[in-house]
């Protein structure tokens, strides 16, 4: 059925470049957003020594001062990413954990930095009770101590400053800014403001969320600061310690005592035990670039599936927010979901197919499947096994000497599991719910096992090679149609960075409604539906299509171009 | 400095009657103790006028999905609806829209038969508006016999429309300030 339309006029006269001007033409749906009022203008940034692009202008600034005292892209990133843990409590932090790709320029290949949280000894693969909707009783894959998994940001963010920094910077002086800003309190967005208040519940269930993240009682307006002393004395305990501060000792300690007390599994031992993972990258190519992404249990090599079957389908051709490329975009993503859902793991605990799945052959078979006349009703996954041969958040980091690092990290849900350690600041996650909360599942739980991520931070390569641009998201599921989407607006249609991702976005499961943002074309509205499919719009700019945050290099201008993604925060910064 | 002194002793008195001149809509209490509170809408915003209701000093029972048969049993005097929709809220309930207008409009019927008073609440300011939210503000309002806003939810008087004249409504600047009025709504 199609949505109800209102009369209520768009809103052009907000709209701050002249691409944002042209996507805003067509509005199908009024604006509803947590980001009321929409800012549109200086997402952008430009630089030629570097720019780093992230979901908080504070936190781009921040790695950009590290550019500036001789940092490299690592100490950059690795800046940005602890200030991101103070500045964006709800999306990622100390809790939680990520993926991180690396492309240094003296190295010949990415590396990719698996710091995702893992399933603690003690889980099991039905230690949730589920109700009859297979969804966990009373919420506890979400909410409380048992939706909590070992965390690995700060091993994860450590490993890369030790491995791939400069070594001009002391890990102190790259963690500093994160204390700075833990003391001196982070400014309260309209997006900030919207998403506390939206999990002021959860907050206020487990007593100290609400220490921190209310005034009063009450959420902070816009305009409030929070501070976190906590936070800044954790920070600086890692400053001193490094991760031994958070995986042994006093912090463990409180970790495992209030985790428990929540009702959790976590031990000393899960914490003494955690290790991050280094992997071989995923890469393929599209139309003559070079794409470079984490493998599983990250979701990149479907973003590279994605683009293998986009690849049979000159979608220039197909005209921008046409019915006919939209249609392509659709099925497209049934198929990739379709064999996510079956075959996408930890890869230390089941063999994942990635090489199949990744690979042309396979998705040529795919594109095969889609026809231009019809809509597929009940995708099922493929065989890629024949073709065998071998709440979120993003940033960006590039410099001029080519040195290019993707980080997404997440602590799974807005503000988590809702757990705040006392007297430490730290959010607890809930990633377990991103496992299968059903036993049989390639995502089963398993102790120690990593659960699937669709986090998939990703460099692209031009066709000589040379770094062009570094990109992620997060948005859950959601990541992977995004991403692709803002790859082929560059390619494809040539959009400059900052167009290309505040270009309107649709978004296809498996199953269920094709949804699209406000701002499609009404003709790609009418088109899709008379072709058969079920179409949900969704608000002009929202937010659950992600947040991309990207750096692209112009080699002929010898400039770095930073976009990011007026749904979120996020603001780019450069120089 | 003695005439900076004066200034600024003026401008705190300037202030202090200032935020004391707010004069309110609803001249009287209407409402019984205890209340009972539901959402209209499914959003996480019942969270916020639950720490309102306690700051009121107002006793009461909370189910966000209530049904109509659970408001005779629970002995609440008073039905205080929590007004803008969440897509979110909606899918963790596990209800469609149109499933959760016809879930409130019961709620509604019942608590007019059962002779209770209604109170709409709407504490989510701007972002709590918009097609879906507005459904359901529409649906809830006209069955309020007292409204309580905050004001940015309120900036194009949709709310304020819907109340027309027989339904008096207060706004405020910010959510803390909402327990005044309730706590007046209150006998």
């Amino acid at each position: 059925m199609a949505p109800a339309r209102t009369a209520r006029p768009h809103r052009l006269a907000v709209a701050g470049s002249l691409a944002a001007l042209m996507l805003a033409l067509h509005v199908l749906a009024p604006a509803q957003s947590a980001q009321t009022p929409l800012n549109l203008y200086g997402r952008g940034a430009t630089g030629a020594n570097g720019v780093v692009a992230a979901a908080k202008p504070d936190a781009s600034r921040v790695g950009i001062e590290i550019l500036k005292r001789g940092g490299n892209a690592v100490d950059a990133a690795v800046a940005t990413g602890f200030a991101l843990g103070v500045l964006e409590p709800n999306a990622s932090g100390i809790g939680g954990g990520g993926f991180m790709v690396v492309k240094l320029a003296g190295m010949k290949e990415a590396v990719v930095i698996d710091f995702r949280p893992t399933a603690p000894a003690a889980a099991t693969p039905d230690m949730y009770k589920l109700d009859e909707r297979g969804r966990a009783v009373g919420n506890a894959s979400v909410e409380g101590g048992l939706a909590s998994a070992v965390p690995g940001e700060v091993k994860g963010l450590l490993y890369a400053l030790e491995h791939y920094g400069s070594k001009r910077l002391t890990r102190a002086q790259v963690i500093q800014p994160a204390v700075d800003w833990a003391e001196r309190g982070v400014p309260v967005t309209v997006n900030l403001a919207q998403i506390i208040k939206d999990n002021f519940g959860k907050l206020g269930k487990f007593e100290n969320g609400l220490a921190i993240y209310a005034k009063d009682g009450f959420p902070p307006e816009v305009g409030d600061t929070i501070v976190n002393k906590d936070l800044a004395g954790t920070l600086r305990l890692i400053q001193a310690q490094g991760a031994d501060a958070i995986y042994k000792g006093d912090i463990a300690g409180r970790i495992v005592a209030e985790n428990r007390k929540r009702g959790g599994i976590l031990t000393l031992e899960d914490l003494a035990n955690y290790q991050i993972k280094v992997r071989k990258p995923i890469t393929g190519t599209y139309r003559g670039y070079t794409v470079v992404t984490a493998p599983p249990p990250s979701g990149g090599t479907h973003v590279l599936q994605l683009l293998n079957i986009l690849e049979h389908f000159d979608l220039a051709a197909l005209g921008e927010q046409s019915t006919a490329a939209a249609h392509v975009w659709a099925e497209a993503c049934k198929l990739v979901f379709a064999d996510r859902s079956k075959y996408s793991a930890d890869p230390d605990f089941v063999k994942v197919p990635y090489a199949g799945l990744a690979s042309k052959a396979y998705a040529t078979t795919l594109a095969a499947l889609i026809k231009p006349d019809a809509v597929m009703k009940n995708p099922e996954a493929g065989d890629p096994s024949k073709y065998e041969s071998g709440s979120t958040t993003h940033f960006s980091v590039m410099d001029k000497d080519g040195n290019m690092v993707a980080v997404t990290k997440t602590i799974n849900m807005f503000f988590a599991s809702g757990v705040v350690v006392p007297a430490t600041g730290i959010i607890m996650g809930d990633d377990m719910d991103d496992f299968e909360l059903k036993p049989g599942s390639v995502n089963s739980i398993q102790p120690g096992k990593r659960m699937l991520s669709s986090m998939s931070p990703t460099l692209v390569l031009d066709p000589q090679g040379r770094p062009f641009m570094a990109l992620g998201s997060p948005g859950a599921t959601r990541i992977i149609p995004t991403l692709a989407q803002v790859i082929s607006n560059v390619i494809d249609r040539g959009m400059p960075i900052q167009a290309a991702i505040s270009a309107p976005r649709l978004y296809q499961g498996r199953m269920g409604n094709l949804s699209m943002e406000g701002r499609y074309s009404i003709n790609a509205y009418n088109g899709l539906v008379a072709l058969g499919h079920t179409v949900t719009v969704s608000p002009d700019f929202d937010a659950a299509f992600g947040g991309v945050h990207a750096v692209l290099f112009d080699h002929a201008a010898r400039f770095l171009h930073g976009g990011a993604d007026p749904r979120r925060d996020g603001q780019a910064a450069g120089y | 400095m003695k005439t900076r002194t004066m200034i600024a002793a003026a401008a705190i008195l300037a202030a202090a009657g200032t935020a004391g001149a707010q004069t309110w809509a609803l001249k009287a209490p209407i409402a019984a103790k205890p209340a009972f509170v539901t959402t209209v809408g499914q959003s996480a915003d019942i969270e916020m006028v639950k720490v309102l209701l306690d700051r009121s000093a107002v006793p009461y029972k909370a189910n966000a999905q209530a049904t109509a048969g659970e408001l005779g049993a629970s002995g609440a005097k008073t039905l205080v609806v929590v007004l803008g929709g969440s897509t979110k809220g909606l899918g963790a309930a596990g209800i469609s829209a149109d499933a959760e207008i016809d879930r409130a409009k019961a709620l509604l019927a019942e608590a007019k038969k059962l002779g209770m008073t209604i109170i709409g609440v709407h504490v989510g300011g701007e972002a709590r508006r918009g097609q879906l939210s507005d459904r359901f503000i529409q649906a809830a309002v006209p069955a309020c016999q007292y409204v309580v806003v905050v004001a940015d939810g309120d900036k194009d008087g949709f709310i304020t429309k819907l109340c027309g004249t027989t339904i008096p409504i207060d706004k405020v600047e910010r959510i803390s300030k909402a327990v005044e009025p309730l706590q007046k709504a209150f006998k």
